[in-house]
């Protein structure tokens, strides 16, 4: 009898698992795996059939480390460092950061006594650790190539930008020209409203919800809410200044207008948001499906977007570009009419442990970079990062790259960037996420704000 | 007594061992309570002697206290449930059911999933499979990710830790069960306990060194805890979950307050012995000889 009950109850239990199963399981949808190691890369050839770069003979079989922090281009610089080795007897032996932050990597490494040589770090690292440890970079020949995307510290330059990053609303050009029916110019929206108008319009023909955004901490904390910063001049010095005056109590963010208007845009793309039932329970790898299947026509985020939206099936010959973060219904206000695009990784050399060959070493591979044609060809073509050096003819391959290249040679970018506490991300993300889920109101998020810099020694 | 042969024994068996922990718990842990006194930011080449600075610093984040009162929170749900929960099914595993075994089995598997691996999977669970089971049924429950509401996300924590804990402790309780005497509990029967009573009189007391045991590593394993919680809610919604381990971590680690985070992480284990000591010694004293 016993044996009979059992072998119901296991029965039902698996039926009812594999309907549930069934059910749903054709929607869960995976996202392809990123970092799939079976995938084969497509390579774009590199011409080294000229170099003129000069190199220093006596560094001949020096080694050097250095550690990786953009693990999407771990590849590309181990090819680099080969490159490189060929050519200069160096031997660059490229260290990626997997699960810690890197930082607590770079902390590790000093602690054992065994700090790499060239160090790709995130401006908030440099300027902890540079003064102490890092060469003076302030004569490099490159400097002048990068002029507007160096990063001082008390007059000195310590690091070599590595690429401009850019952000802004990116849309899909070939979505809103079927929805609509007709061409779609991006440079014919111009204001908040003028947004707002598109919104509505492909609203009515049947995209219901057309926007997606992530809600990562790092989205909403650094990317949304930093405008306010960086939109107070468009320079960098102005954004430090913003930062300084709200510091001391001198700017008061309820009645700064950034303030404000920053909210003004962010609550439209709230309100067109996608994942509007369930704002904090969005998907990151599904917004990237969405917008390249269409479900979407918009999506906040920046150029290094382009892998996902690559791997959810966007191809390079689609048309994909940045709208500006409209602040207001003002047609000249800079903030309508560029998008922000600054240097985002920037490089150290270690003067601590290294070696004054391994320093040359190291500075040579830096200058290899920006002048021999290998070196040019690779930052693009392999990296596929925008270099922020003049000299440098490549164009990137990517359109969301390409598109953040030309605003940037049509002055239609604003470098400004801010440096901020480096918990700013994650405290002030927490409060953009209670705002997001409309856990919050204007006021309560202000007032969060104020309080974190009011914290801030 | 201390004789010589004594000594040799001593450096043979013991030596090894007590050198190992002295090097990887005791020195560092010195260390980190000197460094509580420093405003060392983890990689500068001078320490500066900074007193009590960073105690009080921990005083002034109230973000510690809300994490330790979530934690506290957290502790008392998991202890109890799981406990029971693994008590209540090896009492049923030792009954001589079909399939006994089996179901051992099933029970204990999900401890051998790490932490983090189990995290993500039930984030999917959560986020995924509940959403779309809300949307097929219509279920309000089910509707919007658990992970998303404050409430929600730290049951989901409770429930997985729940669900990761009990397989372990139902394995001691088990050992427990099969080793209570069976005289002593046809004995029980004869003299007329019987269900309840023979549980509270006869089971309980000769269960007791199990308990002392499970209540120990359930403990200190929920104060402790860091895996699930950063990769199941990762502190989400909006910093409501983060436990104070983990706010331990990005204190030191992304605020980049050394001194502060290493102090929480002093006070957080004297807090977690205190506790973890008052429990052991209140069980030993219940526990009884057959």
């Amino acid at each position: 009898m016993r044996k009979k009950v059992m072998a119901r109850v296991v029965s039902s239990v698996l039926v009812t698992a594999l309907t549930v199963t069934m059910l749903t399981g054709c929607r869960f949808g995976f996202a392809s795996d990123p970092d799939d190691p079976n995938e084969e890369e497509k390579k774009v050839p590199i011409d080294t059939s000229t170099d003129t770069f000069e190199y220093d003979a006596s560094l001949n079989g020096t080694n050097i480390t250095l550690l990786n922090t953009k693990a999407e281009i771990q590849v590309a610089l181990e090819e680099m460092g080969a490159e490189y080795e060929k050519k200069s007897g160096v031997h660059v032996e490229v260290m990626p950061v997997s699960d810690d932050s890197p930082y607590t990597k770079m902390i590790s490494l000093y602690n054992s006594g065994n700090p790499p040589t060239i160090a790709i770090l995130d401006t908030t690292d440099v300027i902890a650790l540079a003064e102490e440890k890092a060469v003076d970079l302030t004569d490099e020949k490159w400097i002048a190539e990068a002029e507007g995307y160096t990063t001082e510290l008390n007059g000195k330059i310590y690091s070599f930008p590595l690429c401009i990053e850019g952000r802004g609303i990116i849309y899909n050009k070939a979505v809103i020209e079927k929805a609509l029916g007709e061409t779609f110019d991006p440079a014919s929206v111009t204001t908040l409203d003028e947004f707002k108008a598109l919104l509505d319009r492909l609203v009515d023909k049947g995209i219901e919800k057309p926007v997606s955004m992530a809600k990562e901490d790092w989205s909403l904390g650094a990317h949304h809410l930093q405008y306010i910063y960086e939109t107070y001049d468009g320079t960098s010095t102005g954004a430090q200044e913003a930062v300084e005056e709200i510091k001391a109590g001198k700017l008061d963010l309820a009645s700064y207008k950034r303030m404000s208007e920053f909210l003004d845009i962010f609550d439209v793309l709230k309100e067109y948001n996608v994942a509007k039932g369930d704002p904090l329970g969005a998907d990151y790898d599904e917004m990237a499906i969405d917008l390249a299947d269409g479900k979407t026509a918009f999506w906040f985020n920046g150029n290094w977007a382009w892998p996902n939206l690559s791997e959810a099936g966007a191809e390079e010959t689609d048309e994909y570009g940045f709208l500006p973060y409209f602040m207001n219904n003002d047609k000249n206000d800079f903030a309508n009419q560029m998008i922000q695009g600054a240097p985002s990784k920037q490089v150290m050399v270690d003067r601590q442990i290294a070696t004054e060959k391994e320093q040359a070493a190291g500075k040579q591979f830096l200058s290899w970079m920006v002048y021999s044609e290998i070196g040019q060809q690779m930052m693009v073509k392999t990296c596929n990062i925008i270099p922020p050096f003049k000299n440098n003819p490549y164009e990137p391959a990517d359109p969301l790259s390409r598109d953040l290249y030309e605003k940037v040679h049509e002055g239609k970018a604003f470098s400004a960037s801010v440096i901020v506490p480096n918990d700013h991300w994650a405290v002030l993300g927490a409060a953009m996420q209670k705002y997001l889920a409309g856990r919050s109101d204007r006021d309560e998020l202000i007032k969060s704000i104020q309080d974190y810099w009011a914290e801030q020694e | 007594m201390r004789n010589k042969n004594n000594g040799k024994d001593f450096c043979m068996f013991a030596l090894p061992g007590m050198f190992c922990f002295f090097a990887v718990v005791i020195v560092p842990f010195i260390y980190g309570v000197y460094l509580t006194f420093t405003d060392w930011n983890g990689v500068a080449q001078v320490k500066n002697f900074v007193g009590f600075k960073n105690f009080g610093g921990v005083v002034k984040d109230g973000q510690f206290w809300t994490s330790l009162l979530l934690t506290f929170k957290y502790v008392i749900f998991v202890v109890i449930i799981v406990n029971v929960l693994a008590f209540a099914i090896a009492y049923l595993l030792t009954r001589g059911m079909k399939g006994e075994n089996f179901f051992r089995a099933g029970f204990f598997t999900p401890n051998l999933i790490g932490g983090i691996v189990l995290g993500y999977i039930w984030q999917f669970v959560f986020s995924r499979v509940f959403v779309s089971i809300g949307e097929s049924t219509g279920w309000k429950l089910f509707e919007v990710s658990w992970l998303s509401d404050p409430t929600n996300a730290f049951i989901a924590l409770v429930v997985v830790s729940v669900w990761q804990l009990s397989g372990y402790m139902i394995l001691i309780y088990v050992a427990g069960f099969m080793g209570l005497s069976e005289d002593v509990m046809e004995a029980a029967s004869i003299d007329g306990a019987s269900g309840f009573v023979k549980l509270k009189s006869i089971i309980m007391p000769l269960m007791m060194s199990s308990i002392t045991i499970c209540l120990f590593l359930t403990l200190s394993r929920a104060f402790m805890v860091y895996d699930v919680n950063l990769s199941l809610t990762a502190g989400a919604p909006y910093g409501t979950t983060e436990m104070a381990a983990m706010h331990v971590y990005e204190k030191a680690f992304t605020s980049r307050q050394f001194g502060v985070g290493q102090s929480e992480a002093l006070i957080l284990f004297i807090i977690v012995a205190c506790i973890s000591g008052i429990q052991v010694y209140l069980t030993k004293r219940q526990e009884v000889e057959a």
